[in-house]
């Protein structure tokens, strides 16, 4: 008989290790006691403050940057039985202290907000299935006084994307690697007094990414490198040329190159002062994608005709990608954020700002989001089961249909609970405590006939 | 078990282990000697050797544990890389209870590679479900005193802003 609790300590730890998301090794260490001792909780480890970049020209009033951490997550409810893709539920979660969140669109800064009036004020996990699909990291600056309408927060955000290595095992060393505002890479290593320009560049940078353990970066070209915590470069693939921007994601474990091709779409009207506010928005259409898989050997990016089973997310703070298996169905596509597919109104109101595009590798066909309802659905609105999630309801009041009896005859209460039947002689107590410990009590019989 | 899986088998040396419910092996010594432990048993006792004795792994554990260690008795070239990992996922896609005993032995046998690949797939099997479906997947019962529970409670539970 297997006794998985019983697992000596440097085995659990040895596994503990290899939940590389925080929010795997919670769950991990609220499966029992044994488990829960053997493994300490790691630190955040986002508290340091950074230097600001050089040369940036956005404002002088800052002193530095501070990072965030946004998690990218795929929530399914543990209980709804068979599962269905209306069941799922792509978050991003911005995290600002411990236990206080912000809910963002998958694909972009922004935050949803308000948030509906149903949306559980504490949102309790412990009965869902939750699987981290990545993370970004956005720098903030410090001492900043933020613009009332700024623009989806731009007045306080780097807008470039930053990647975040963790150094050595305490947690406490790390890299960061940015493109700087001249199309150079810049990379941060704790303890560095600023931030260090890397002077290689054939041409702009479009995209880092870490990738098995490494910094890597791609050029407008498609020139590959491998990035050096010694801010030494190397070359790992040779130009493709062919689109406007590149991103690099990961998927199975090789790395993709993603080439988006743009076209400029006419002008808008600039008498009309509504239009102007939204030319900055409507100036380049995302047309079609390419995508690439590096083969490290030849140093060459080889075209893929399709994804297979993957699929590809690709926003400006951050890419990642998943299986079709996990989206039940959705399959050989690339969702993106595209500023053409931004039209007010039409979004749902609260989860407007910037837009979602699918584009399908098997057709090469392009539309919003909200063309493909069942896609849309993995986004916004929340599954119906999220309102059950509030903290303090307890697992099997959820599970189980509620159903309250009284007998005038014979005076008896009888509550019907998860094809259970429970009777209570005097009648007044339980049905509608929803508190976890009532709920167990009930359950172990205090005064109650079970039959 | 078949014996013969890589060219040279014929002309190297066997050693015999025993399992903890006494059934002999003979086995390649270049498979066995991938146990850390097994390999250093050797040194020790030198040609001599009769049987080794292994108290802890019983024979059905010892047949897997061996079963990879002929598989990854030599070392692998590129070519074979893929064909190696397809393997090596297929053999650790085994019921919990076999999992177990299998990561107890590579343990004890102190088989650095194999305990790798188990912890691993342990790790994989935690990843994205809720508590409940762990404890449920490994047969574990929650043994928390309602005060941990609470804070478990707690840590997941996460205010929204």
């Amino acid at each position: 008989m297997a006794e998985w609790s019983q697992l000596p300590n440097e085995l659990l730890q040895e596994i503990a290790n290899r939940l590389e998301s925080p929010f795997y090794l919670l769950r991990f260490r609220s499966v029992c006691s044994s488990w829960r001792f053997a493994v300490t909780p790691r630190p955040s480890r986002l508290t340091s403050r950074f230097p600001f970049l050089p040369n940036d020209g956005i404002s002088e009033n800052t002193w530095g940057f501070h990072l965030s951490k946004h998690g990218i997550y795929l929530v399914s409810s543990s209980e709804t039985g068979t599962e269905t893709s209306s069941d799922l539920w792509l978050i991003k979660i911005e995290e600002n202290e411990p236990g206080r969140m912000h809910l963002l669109n998958p694909l972009s800064r922004s935050q949803i907000t308000p948030l509906p009036e149903d949306f559980p004020k504490v949102f309790d996990f412990s009965n869902c299935r939750v699987r981290e699909l990545g993370q970004a990291y956005v720098l903030h600056y410090v001492q900043f006084r933020p613009s009332v309408n700024a623009l989806n927060d731009a007045g306080h955000l780097y807008m470039e994307k930053v990647v975040f290595m963790s150094l050595g095992s305490n947690g406490d060393d790390f890299a960061l690697l940015t493109i700087h505002v001249s199309g150079k890479l810049v990379m941060f290593k704790s303890g560095d007094k600023r931030w260090t320009v890397i002077h290689d560049m054939p041409s702009l940078y479009d995209d880092v990414i870490i990738y098995k353990g490494s910094f890597y970066a791609v050029d407008y070209t498609g020139r590959a490198v491998l990035v050096g915590l010694s801010s030494n470069v190397s070359l790992v693939a040779n130009p493709e040329f062919g689109g406007d921007k590149k991103f690099l994601v990961e998927s199975s474990g090789e790395l993709l190159m993603v080439d988006m091709y743009l076209s400029v779409v006419p002008e808008p009207n600039l008498d009309d002062d509504e239009d102007y506010q939204h030319s900055q928005f409507m100036g380049d259409k995302t047309v079609k994608f390419k995508v690439f898989k590096l083969d490290r050997e030849r140093k060459k990016w080889v075209k893929m005709k399709n994804l297979g089973n993957r699929v590809l997310f690709l926003s400006d703070d951050c890419t990642f990608s998943t299986s079709a298996f996990d989206l039940y169905g959705c399959k050989n596509c690339i969702f993106f954020t595209d500023n053409f597919f931004y039209i007010s109104g039409e979004d749902d109101e609260i989860f407007k700002s910037r837009a979602i595009g699918v584009y399908d590798l098997e057709n090469g066909s392009i539309a919003p989001l909200a063309d493909y309802p069942e896609y849309s659905k993995l986004f916004w609105p929340p599954p119906d089961w999220h309102k059950l999630m509030s903290s303090g309801v307890s697992a099997s009041l959820r599970t189980s249909k509620l159903c309250v009896e009284f007998n005038r005859g014979s005076g008896l209460l009888s509550v019907h609970f998860g094809g259970v039947t429970l009777k209570h002689a005097t009648g007044s107590i339980l049905a509608v405590n929803p508190q976890i410990r009532r709920a167990s009590l009930i359950r172990q019989g205090q005064g109650i006939l079970m039959n | 078990m078949a014996s013969s899986t890589s060219g040279s088998s014929s002309s190297s040396k066997v050693v015999k282990i025993r399992s903890s419910d006494n059934e002999n092996f003979e086995v390649e010594e270049a498979a066995a000697a991938r146990s850390e432990t097994i390999k250093k048993l050797l040194e020790d006792v030198g040609d001599d050797a009769d049987v080794i004795p292994l108290p802890n792994v019983d024979a059905k554990t010892l047949v897997k544990v061996m079963e990879w260690c002929k598989k990854h008795m030599d070392d692998v070239d590129e070519l074979n890389k893929e064909e190696m990992k397809t393997w090596d996922a297929e053999f650790v896609d085994m019921d919990q209870s076999c999992l177990y005993n299998v990561l107890l032995a590579a343990n004890f046998l102190n088989i650095k590679e194999l305990l790798d690949q188990l912890t691993q797939k342990v790790a994989d099997m935690i990843k994205g479900k809720s508590p409940e479906e762990i404890r449920a997947t490994f047969n574990i019962k929650n043994d928390f005193t309602p005060e941990e529970e609470a804070e478990i409670r707690k840590q997941n539970a996460w205010a929204f802003e």
